[in-house]
């Protein structure tokens, strides 16, 4: 039984290895995902903090500076909207009206400061028939 | 014409619940005859899907858009191969096809030639039928593919441009094919158990077909990787999407599967183990598919569709516990005829080597869902980032590589300190000199020099276990070392495919390493005539133009690209603008090299020539995609049938004579 015992404990000291890397990782990576509306309802305590919010790109709202490399728009939900200012590369799939989430966090001027914009995967736009809307 | 499709479909499933039980039957019975039309139902199942299968492709490639799918996937103007593609460019297309391919599968099963096995054949069907009865009821209820529209649209909405790619044609059917593959080992695991046939004949009757669903599973994922790289213009080729992460799970395990059934053979031991891995594998491929398919977390890739979602979360439900109940109620019949021995041995490693793989997917798994547990429990989603996965899934897998190398060279029960020390001497030497050469070269990140040495160390074990080998029969033979060589590797394939495979891993972790450590990029808004620096490149912008042609307009931007004053040529990064689908392509343009990546995306412009772009130079990840290169030449000559051991009939001749 002594030699079972040598790989129990093997076994147990990868696993407490695996779990403390995973807490630390959890720790320093893991980030609220509000809806907008949610988002709206935590008032100050998410200031500065580094979200995920999901809303809608509202039409007409996109406004583009320095060539394309910088984004505003507003980010709509039900009858809550927020500003939002994005640099970087944006999403091929990044088109008004559509759902989006994205991640950073909320500046002291109300405007949210984006660093990374997920739009949904392309393949995957299901045809919604009319009388299913 | 679709009711032809939708007809074959509820025939299928007819056929499938008539195997089902004529197999039961039979089996209790003991009744030849019985069996013997179970199994023609079997091959009914097959036949009919694949009729099915026949109507779609025939209703896409003559645009019957009165079909839904049919409408909502292509159009007139797509060529041939992105047609095929509409296949499974859906949701209910690729349930179709996952449907198809099982029975394709199970007409194999049950028709291969096999030597040992045979009598657990018949269950096994019976399984694989009971799980292609619930795709079929999928797909004639909620996820009818040939469902019709009330009106006959002019034209189809087409594949979105973004698909537009060679990625496309082989992403999803690899993926789909490697899930669908690992149905036949978890049927002959479930056959093992139900007819008490416990011994290795069900290993062996299913060690190729696991092999190559986890090729094609590991190709998918390679293949998907660099899709995301050329195409999606983000210069990433990861990014643990809960679909990524959910098609690496099953893959991760099933290597652990793959490696702990040779200790099955070999010792006689971790049989419950080997069960218990197979059980979870079959089950990831059906969460895989369920993540995408009901839309509980927030990925980019999700379909939305609830009661598909539920009827895939209560069969998972299913597909678990009846088979985790069978395997406790047989588990006294599953002991292991040896003991593990020595901490120091091949087993160990083995042993050990599957608890990291099966603790890396377990680790991917809390990240995917933590969302939903969070939310489950305090009522607020939380979720976890790529960082997360990076951090923890990076030291075990260097872990597991270096396992693997230890593994190479130890000896089986229990090796001596000398014969560690004689083996490992060499390959450590190597490896040490390799680091000093890295650390003078100016590699100085410790994360780098410690993933770059164990990735030698291992490297340099199999180079002198291949040496090592051919030595031997070239003194023994008198062959020459090709020859030896040669016959070294054909002789043994299964193991020195194995080493080949290894091999791949480290050439795709030095990918990994360079490009997740030693990345610059930076962004630029320039007019024509100015240039940008980044590493050595500097890159002059020359012209920004549009053309277009029938379907699109087409913005090109020309970059000149030199380093350290040498002209390397020219790069061309492009926008699509498509008249037919309301979305901007971006194409990225990529000068790659074995060293570096240069790799440039067009981000915007304004009226007066002022462009932005993004430039990003990325060590090494071209070994990503060479690795991958070699990970399937590996599993090929792992998978090729070894030669039967029957005499040539020349042979055969002449006794007779």
């Amino acid at each position: 039984m002594l030699k079972k015992k040598k790989f129990v404990i093997g076994g147990i000291i990868i696993f407490l290895a695996i779990g403390y890397l995973g807490f630390m990782s959890f720790q320093s990576s893991a980030t609220y995902y509000y809806t907008l509306t949610e988002f709206a309802q935590q008032g100050d305590s998410v200031n500065g903090e580094n979200v995920r919010v999901k809303g809608d790109i509202a039409s007409g709202s996109v406004e583009k500076e320095q060539a394309g490399r910088i984004l505003r728009f507003i980010l709509v939900e039900g009858t809550e909207s927020m500003p939002v200012y994005y640099q970087g590369v944006v999403p091929d799939t990044f088109n008004e009206d559509f759902e989006i989430v994205i991640e950073g966090k909320l500046g002291a001027d109300g405007v949210f400061e984006a660093h990374t914009i997920m739009s949904k995967c392309p393949s995957k736009y299901e045809f919604e028939p009319e009388d299913n809307g | 014409m679709a009711d032809i499709g939708y007809i074959s479909l509820l025939l299928a499933l007819g056929a499938a619940i008539y195997s089902v039980f004529v197999y039961i039957l039979g089996i209790r019975k003991k009744h030849p005859a019985l069996l013997q039309s179970a199994r023609n139902g079997l091959i009914a199942v097959g036949g009919l899907v694949s009729v099915s299968v026949m109507v779609m492709l025939i209703a896409i490639l003559t645009h019957n858009f009165q079909i839904e799918y049919v409408a909502s996937y292509t159009s007139r103007d797509m060529s041939l191969s992105y047609l095929l593609s509409a296949l499974w460019a859906g949701n209910d297309g690729s349930l179709l096809f996952w449907a198809w391919l099982l029975s394709i599968f199970a007409v194999i099963v049950v028709l291969q030639k096999r030597d040992v096995g045979k009598e657990l054949v018949p269950c096994a069907a019976t399984v694989i039928m009971i799980i292609q009865i619930f795709f079929l009821i999928l797909l004639v209820s909620i996820s009818n593919p040939f469902q019709e529209l009330s009106y006959l649209p002019a034209e189809g909405r087409g594949l979105n441009p973004l698909l537009e790619n060679p990625g496309m044609l082989f992403h999803p059917p690899t993926l789909l094919a490697g899930y669908v593959g690992f149905t036949i080992p978890f049927a002959f695991a479930m056959a093992a158990l139900l007819t008490r046939r416990l011994g290795d004949d069900w290993i062996v009757a299913i060690r190729r077909w696991t092999l190559l669903a986890w090729l094609v599973l590991g190709v998918g994922n390679l293949i998907g990787a660099w899709w995301a790289y050329v195409e999606l213009g983000w210069g990433g080729y990861w990014a643990w999407d809960p679909v990524e992460s959910a098609s690496l799970m099953p893959w991760l395990v099933a290597t652990a599967f793959l490696h702990s059934i040779m200790m099955q053979r070999r010792r006689g031991i971790l049989k419950i183990w080997n069960m218990v891995l197979i059980i979870i594998t079959f089950n990831l491929t059906l969460f895989g598919t369920f993540l995408t398919r009901s839309g509980v977390l927030a990925s980019v890739h999700t379909f939305s569709d609830y009661a598909l979602g539920s009827f895939f979360l209560v069969f998972i439900g299913l597909a678990l516990f009846i088979p985790l109940g069978l395997l406790y109620y047989r588990s006294n019949e599953l002991q292991g005829e040896a003991e593990m021995e020595s901490l120091v041995s091949r087993e160990s490693t083995f042993l050990f080597n599957n608890l990291l793989l099966v603790g890396a997917a377990f680790a991917v798994f809390v990240g995917t869902i933590f969302p939903l547990v969070s939310e489950a429990v305090r009522g607020v989603k939380v979720t976890v980032g790529p960082p997360f996965f990076n951090q923890v899934n990076g030291p075990i897998f260097l872990a597991i590589i270096l396992l693997s190398g230890i593994c190479t060279l130890i000896g089986w029960r229990r090796a001596s300190i000398r014969n560690l020390v004689r083996n490992f001497l060499w390959p450590l030497v190597a490896a040490v000199v390799l680091v000093v050469v890295l650390l003078i070269a100016g590699v100085t990140k410790l994360y780098a020099l410690i993933a770059l040495s164990i990735s030698a160390f291992v490297f340099f074990t199999i180079l002198y276990e291949w040496f090592r080998g051919t030595r031997a029969r070239h003194r023994v033979r008198a062959e020459n070392y090709f020859k030896a060589f040669w016959g070294l590797v054909m002789n043994n394939r299964p193991r020195y495919g194995g080493y080949i495979v290894h091999i791949a891993i480290i050439i795709i972790a030095v990918g990994v390493t360079g490009s997740s450590l030693y990345g610059t990029e930076k962004e630029v808004t320039i007019v024509p005539g100015e240039s940008m620096t980044i590493n050595d490149y500097t890159l002059t912008f020359q012209n920004i133009d549009s053309y277009e042609t029938e379907s699109k307009t087409t913005v090109t931007a020309t970059l000149t690209v030199e380093n350290n004053g040498r002209l390397l040529g020219k790069l061309t990064p492009e926008k699509y603008f498509h008249r037919s689908y309301d979305q901007a392509v971006t194409e990225v343009a990529i000068r790659s090299t074995l060293v570096e990546d240069l790799y440039v995306i067009l981000i915007g412009w304004e009226d007066d020539g002022t462009t932005s772009f993004k430039v990003m130079v990325t060590p090494l990840v071209s070994w990503i995609w060479i690795g991958g290169i070699v990970f399937t030449a590996g599993g090929l000559i792992a998978f090729w049938p070894e030669r039967r051991k029957t005499p040539s009939p020349r042979q055969v001749g002449v006794r007779e004579a």
